[in-house]
């Protein structure tokens, strides 16, 4: 138990934010494969099919977890004839925490803090 | 009459100094022959050159390309999309339809809130997807050329033909009707040696050279060069001499040129 603890503990020496933003935000590896992809191509307006071809991944489970981003504030989407098309928000200071996410994710130890948190809230 | 120009040695020539304002101009070719340089080499000399804006409209080629080839070319392009000069918008060309007919899409707000005067279609060929009735497909393209013109916007679309050598078919010919100039790019085989031809087969309200020109793909973009010479049936991709240098050259009379 008090192992467990300190191992809690350690993992959340963090940005507060960006802890924040992983707990509520990238709280899956599909989501966070999905924010990654959105950062490499910001301008990118698509529907959830077409994102899943682009990320490699089943369509029903990516339009679920884009749909879960929308709810986050983390993209944004708008209706087109028919379809429903995602894309990045708007908002530069969460634009602003993409980048910080996406740049500590460089760093091995922030790597697996994030993986402990994704792991945790996937539980 | 205000031209926008390319920025390509040769090619701004044989189109009169460029492509009319908010025109769109179709670029065919077979893979590897410079359609998405020649249109990222518009963009990137409005941008810089011109002082004008663009956007890259990319169905299902990821942006990160674009900025490795532009980077190949000396062009940095994820510094002009930080300046707000430049944004590569991927996308897929069911939602683009759909999205340019309403007032304030996606794409009419990119253009707006960088004041986009050229865009790069790369590539309608993608359209194809839509449809396979070649009726269908040019009423959609023809749909979509007029939105880029309600925008203001001067665009230029690749479309890739099927064929290394050679004409590009019936459908080809369907598009160039709808669009308003048309730029042929081809592999020509000469003396087992393949080279890259150009021609200008329309520009509409406007002359151009009439020319066949060769071209080659540098470090910095395109240059286009001179014409062909003493070879006939360039388009085919095996061109053969011209009656004057098979004369020539069964008979031993010497050539008037190099």
């Amino acid at each position: 138990m008090a192992q467990d603890d300190y191992a809690a503990r350690l993992m959340e020496d963090m940005d507060p934010r960006l802890l924040e933003f992983i707990r509520k935000g990238v709280n899956s590896f599909i989501k966070w494969d999905l924010v990654r992809f959105f950062h490499d191509n910001p301008h990118t307006a698509d529907t959830a099919a077409n994102i899943a071809r682009y990320t490699g991944r089943e369509a029903g489970a990516t339009e679920k977890e884009l749909l879960s981003l929308t709810e986050a504030g983390i993209l944004q989407t708008s209706r087109v004839s028919n379809m429903t098309v995602f894309t990045l928000a708007t908002d530069e200071e969460v634009r602003a925490l993409i980048r910080r996410f996406i740049l500590a994710c460089e760093d091995r130890q922030f790597r697996i803090k994030a993986i402990y948190h994704v792991i945790q809230g996937m539980r | 009459m205000e031209r926008k120009a390319t920025g390509i040695t040769g090619l701004d020539e044989m189109l009169r100094g460029g492509f009319l304002p908010q025109t769109a101009n179709l670029v065919e070719g077979a893979p590897g022959t410079g359609k998405s340089t020649l249109g990222m080499q518009f963009i990137y000399h409005g941008i810089t050159a011109c002082q004008e804006p663009g956007l890259i409209l990319t169905f299902e080629e990821f942006p990160q390309q674009y900025y490795r080839d532009a980077a190949s070319f000396g062009w940095d392009f994820p510094a002009l999309e930080a300046q707000g000069k430049l944004r590569v918008v991927m996308t897929s060309p069911e939602v683009t339809r759909e999205d340019l007919q309403w007032v304030g899409g996606v794409l009419e707000r990119h253009a707006a809130e960088i004041g986009a005067q050229r865009i790069l279609v790369d590539s309608v060929s993608h359209f194809e997807r839509i449809t396979r009735d070649r009726l269908g497909l040019r009423e959609i393209v023809f749909e979509f050329v007029n939105a880029l013109k309600r925008v203001g916007l001067t665009a230029i679309l690749t479309r890739e033909s099927g064929a290394l050598f050679g004409g590009g078919g019936d459908l080809s010919q369907d598009l160039a009707f709808v669009t308003d100039s048309y730029l042929l790019l081809r592999y020509v085989e000469i003396a087992s040696e393949i080279q890259r031809a150009l021609l200008v087969l329309k520009l509409r309200g406007s002359d151009h050279a009439k020319d066949i020109r060769q071209y080659t793909i540098t470090g910095h973009g395109l240059e286009v060069q001179a014409k062909f010479e003493g070879q006939q049936g360039i388009m085919s991709g095996s061109p053969t001499p011209s009656m004057a240098d098979a004369f020539g050259l069964a008979f031993g009379r010497p050539r008037a040129r190099k």
